[in-house]
């Protein structure tokens, strides 16, 4: 027998496979990303990018040459611009808004294979830090009402390039996955008068048996309605709505819960590829607000998924998910991974 | 002034005969080549100061022969010239001096060359 479980915050349902699930071994390990001969995200390569919007860098080094950590550049070639003028219009019965928005690339090392789960902490830490001024940066256009940072590794995650990248991309509205988001922790919030993903991590710490890894400020777990296997959530432990509202102490503890969940996604399925992305608040400058309590019902997560499975007519027809692989197996895999 | 030296790619003959006299016209020197495995050879061979490059192409696409000229020589100026506009989306194309989507009109063609030319000095 399998089980259907809904999501507690957007009232998403899933289908768990409640029998012994997939386990690591089981799934079959993807094509490796070709290899390109030059990289324009390689060291050397600065010429072939766009401009340096911001960085992290050796000192004495400048702008769009060698010694650098970390590169931001536009998109050379952006699904979103910033130049233009933001124009909503109803054609009939259908809207349109001009494509103002920004699309910018964080090439998050200098070498061309450099794993996330190998770097040091501190590296992770100012990967975080660029993310945080990036956002603040574009909020500050008040047209741009949504910042989504995220990260596609690998072919079937979307990458094109096996130098790693993550990518932003700010939009003149709130995507629907957001705003679902927003609306299902308000509605729980109505209700209870408590966070819902505060709730949820109290429970998970309750049962433990979803729980991946956990430090003083964060926690990450695999989601009781996870989507796909080996789904993970990693989340603050205090109450926040922006990912911009962490401290500086609570950013380092990030890197090292983000650095500790990777190694062990890694050490349990070999390199998996993946995406990741980042669901924080949306513009706090934004004017008139459909959800003036926000602050108060809203929790900023990183949302993980390793690409072992494919969507397909089911997935695309129903909105449900069949994860072969019970959260709580998950996790206990991954808890197991030594990662030193 | 010596001519510059342009190779064009394109695995359509036809294609490629109607940029040659096209460029040839312009007043450049314009070899052509009907295959990436092609192109990296007279690459090897000859000195070239730009490539237009078909993305689209049997066997080794524009952007892996592209990834292998660019290994030989990374300031290699190279215009992707090609009937599809997605491939902006991967990253790779970056590499490249410019992204021209194909038109009967060469005009952004020729004015991208112009500009590549003389951003290389060439």
């Amino acid at each position: 027998m399998s089980e259907l479980r809904k999501d507690p915050v957007i009232n998403r349902w899933v289908i768990i496979a409640t029998e012994r699930g997939k386990r690591p071994h089981n799934f079959a390990s993807v094509e490796e990303q070709q290899e390109t001969g030059v990289c324009p995200f390689d060291e050397g390569n600065e010429f072939m990018t766009p401009g340096e919007i911001c960085g992290v860098r050796n000192p004495h080094t400048l702008a769009n040459e060698k010694g650098w950590q970390i590169r931001v550049v536009p998109n050379k070639y952006p699904a979103l611009r910033v130049e233009g003028s933001l124009e909503r219009e109803g054609v009939g019965m259908f809207d349109k808004v001009s494509g103002i928005g920004a699309h910018e690339v964080v090439i998050e090392t200098p070498f061309h294979h450099d794993p996330f789960h190998h770097r040091p902490i501190d590296r992770i830490a100012d990967l975080m830090k660029i993310y945080h001024c990036r956002i603040n940066d574009l909020y500050r256009d008040e047209r741009l009402l949504y910042v989504l940072v995220f990260k596609n590794l690998g072919t079937r995650a979307g990458a094109s390039l096996p130098h790693e990248h993550s990518q932003i991309i700010a939009t003149p509205i709130i995507p629907k996955r957001v705003s679902e988001e927003i609306i299902g922790s308000l509605e729980y919030f109505n209700y209870k008068s408590r966070c819902v993903f505060c709730d949820v991590i109290r429970e998970e710490k309750r049962f433990g048996s979803r729980v991946v890894y956990e430090n003083a400020s964060f926690i990450s777990i695999c989601p009781f309605a996870s989507r796909f296997p080996f789904e993970l959530w990693l989340l603050p432990k205090r109450h926040m709505a922006g990912y911009t509202m962490m401290t500086q102490q609570e950013t380092v503890e990030l890197a090292e819960c983000l650095s500790m969940t990777m190694k062990k996604l890694a050490g349990a399925l070999g390199d998996p590829q993946y995406n990741w992305m980042i669901h924080s608040e949306p513009n706090p400058a934004m004017q008139r607000s459909p959800w003036p309590d926000l602050h108060a019902h809203y929790h900023w997560h990183f949302e993980i998924i390793p690409k072992l499975t494919r969507i397909a007519g089911f997935e695309w027809g129903t909105g449900i998910y069949i994860n072969p692989t019970p959260p709580e197996e998950a996790a206990g895999f991954l808890r197991e991974v030594e990662t030193e | 002034m010596e001519s510059k030296k342009l190779l064009v790619v394109d695995d359509d003959v036809n294609q490629g005969l109607l940029y040659e006299q096209e460029l040839s016209d312009e007043g450049y020197e314009v070899d052509v080549a009907n295959s990436g495995e092609q192109a990296i050879e007279m690459v090897k061979e000859k000195e070239y100061d730009l490539v237009i490059l078909d993305i689209g192409m049997p066997y080794m696409d524009g952007l892996e022969t592209l990834g292998k000229m660019l290994s030989m020589d990374n300031r290699l100026p190279v215009i992707l010239n090609t009937a599809y506009p997605s491939y902006k989306d991967n990253f790779m194309s970056w590499a490249a001096d410019a992204y021209v989507v194909k038109s009967s009109d060469l005009t952004e063609l020729k004015e991208k060359i112009r500009e590549s030319l003389a951003k290389r000095g060439a």
